[in-house]
């Protein structure tokens, strides 16, 4: 705050007094008369622009005003408020400048009010989204557990193990979209800056396989990350929800999918992870699209398939451009698709020990 | 049949619903108190073998009743806690609570953690100088003689390598944070501690063999530290 008016006090000065200087220049040197007070109406329009507010813009045209008369106006080189045309076109200044620093901030203030009404409506937009892929899940959780508790004693066991089997599923579903919601609250609220710590790749690599296996237990993944010993600066709960997704797309969205593998190298000082599959691969159309933002896919009519991702890939984007990393994905000629991403590795300053 | 109590001290109700059954069905003894003060009251009043701990009450933050429970005895404190954030949970464990779980979890995963949260500390209990070795699947650890053997062919370790799995192994079963590890390993912390744990912890795996994915020894937990495997 401090630091911003001493900008705006040092803009306020400073253009006034060029102006000043090129004013001199160009009436003395050049010989040019009359072009002072254009120049020093340009500086005040200047002052006003590029500072916040009105008081900065005003304090440059008083100062103009100040300096036109002194230096310009008759008597040369001494202040006189006593000739007509000198107050005439000093409070002409300080009009245009008041006008000028009003139309400023009203711009400047529209401009932040359609930022934040779109914000607004991406958050909309969001929770429209996510409220109506909940139903599905909850109608089934809801459904099936009323089912039991009111048809108790008429259900075979097999029946109730079959409803509640439904309930975990859907249960699943849930959890895994408020992981993807909760990530994404992580990275927007409001531009702080993700919390990174020096996480081991090959531990990172781990908990991912760990977790994965949980939901997946028959799915096997092929695993392959270079053997030295590699530290990359990452919220590693993001990041391991970014290759659970990737994964976990395939293993929804890959028919045909026989062999699903992680692959781990370094290109300098950059990562790169690649999840390749060997399934369908993806629909032109949809390739262009796979990562746009969770709430743009939404505005699309929301589709009924609710073992969709969803928002995952979306997520992922999101995450991976929080870290400064890149993200693609392409088919591969044999078939499937590969995802591709890269993370900085830590800089060896302070990888010293 | 096993006569250990439990205190669960959390507030959802239908949370401590299922906790009643899957507990009662393997036959321990449970508790419940809905808020941090009513728990503290039959902590004390009621003696129990273990505490499962909500960190998020409605009267009193977790860790207080954590710090509260550590100021009178070493009571087991299985932690509950929201995924979000990693420096909850390091902050229970640092405090003193033994294991945690994260919500949504399976009925499964919290009777292992009570299983082996309780083993581990009637271990405690016995000293640890009582015991002279320690073996997981095919690894032997022999305490006097400071020697690692995987399936009867020795690992040959570095001191600090040594004495980072013999800390582990005294404490198997539970999580230590990067912290604990490193106090107790180098006695001091500094800036560069976690980096050189874990540049050791690559080269213990390297050496035990272990695969990302498969870990069958020493257990990672992401962000909060490490844990040896306790089957």
């Amino acid at each position: 705050m401090n630091k911003n008016i001493r900008k705006n006090i040092l803009k306020t000065v400073l253009i006034p007094s060029l102006c000043l200087l090129v004013c001199i220049i160009i009436e003395h040197y050049l010989a040019i008369d009359m072009v002072a007070p254009a120049i020093m109406a340009l500086a005040v329009f200047l002052v006003s622009r590029v500072t916040e507010g009105y008081v900065y813009g005003i304090v440059a045209s008083i100062l103009s005003v100040l300096a036109l008369n002194f230096v310009f106006a008759f008597p040369y080189f001494a202040f006189n408020f006593s000739i007509p045309e000198n107050i005439i076109s000093a409070l002409i200044m300080l009009i245009i400048t008041i006008m000028t620093s009003t139309v400023m901030t009203q711009l400047k203030w529209q401009e932040k009010v359609r930022a934040e009404s779109a914000k607004e409506k991406m958050r909309g937009n969001l929770l429209r989204a996510v409220s109506h892929d909940f139903r599905t899940p909850l109608t089934t959780i809801y459904g099936s557990s009323t089912t039991i508790i009111e048809n108790y004693d008429h259900l075979k066991k097999e029946q109730i193990l079959q409803l509640t089997t439904g309930i975990r599923e859907d249960t699943q579903w849930l959890m895994n979209m408020v992981e993807n919601i909760l990530s994404i609250t992580r990275i927007d609220n409001g531009g702080v800056r993700l919390k990174k710590n020096s996480v081991v790749l090959e531990e990172l690599i781990n908990s991912v396989l760990v977790k994965f296996k949980k939901r997946y237990p028959n799915q096997k993944v092929t695993v392959s990350i270079p053997d030295e010993f590699i530290s990359i600066p990452m919220d590693a709960v993001l990041i391991e929800q970014v290759i659970i997704n990737i994964l976990e797309n395939a293993v929804q969205h890959a028919q045909g999918m026989t062999e699903l593998s992680l692959t781990v190298h370094t290109e300098g000082r950059k990562v790169v992870f690649e999840i390749t599959d060997n399934g369908c691969g993806i629909p032109r159309e949809r390739l262009k699209s796979i990562f746009k933002d969770y709430f743009e896919i939404k505005d699309a009519p929301v589709d009924h398939n609710k073992k969709s991702m969803g928002i995952g890939l979306a997520v992922c984007a999101s995450i991976i451009k929080a870290h400064d990393g890149e993200i693609s994905v392409e088919n591969r000629e044999e078939g499937g698709c590969i995802f591709r991403f890269t993370l900085d590795e830590e800089d060896s300053l302070s990888e010293q020990l | 049949m096993n006569s250990y109590k439990i205190l669960v001290i959390e507030d959802e109700k239908n949370i401590c619903n299922f906790m009643k059954m899957i507990f009662e069905t393997n036959d321990y003894q449970v508790i419940f108190a809905q808020n941090g003060k009513n728990g503290l009251t039959m902590f004390f009043s009621h003696n129990p073998d273990l505490v499962i701990l909500d960190l998020g009450l409605p009267d009193m933050d977790g860790v207080d009743v954590i710090r509260k429970i550590r100021a009178k005895n070493d009571t087991p404190i299985v932690v509950l806690s929201a995924r979000t954030d990693e420096s909850d949970k390091v902050e229970a464990l640092d405090l003193g609570a033994n294991d945690y779980v994260t919500k949504p979890f399976g009925t499964a995963e919290l009777l292992a953690r009570v299983r082996a949260t309780l083993r581990n500390s009637r271990f405690q209990g016995t000293g640890k100088s009582v015991r002279e070795s320690f073996s997981l699947y095919d690894m032997e650890i022999e305490y006097d003689a400071r020697r690692v053997s995987i399936a009867g062919e020795e690992i040959k370790l570095t001191q600090t390598e040594y004495n980072i799995v013999q800390l582990l192994a005294l404490h198997a079963g539970k999580v230590l944070t990067y912290a604990e590890i490193i106090k107790k390993v180098w006695g001091y912390s500094d800036y560069g501690s976690v980096k050189k744990l874990q540049v050791n912890m690559a080269n213990i795996r390297k050496k035990f063999g272990e695969k990302p994915g498969e870990y069958k020894y020493i257990l990672n937990e992401l962000g909060v530290g490490y844990r040896m495997n306790d089957v």
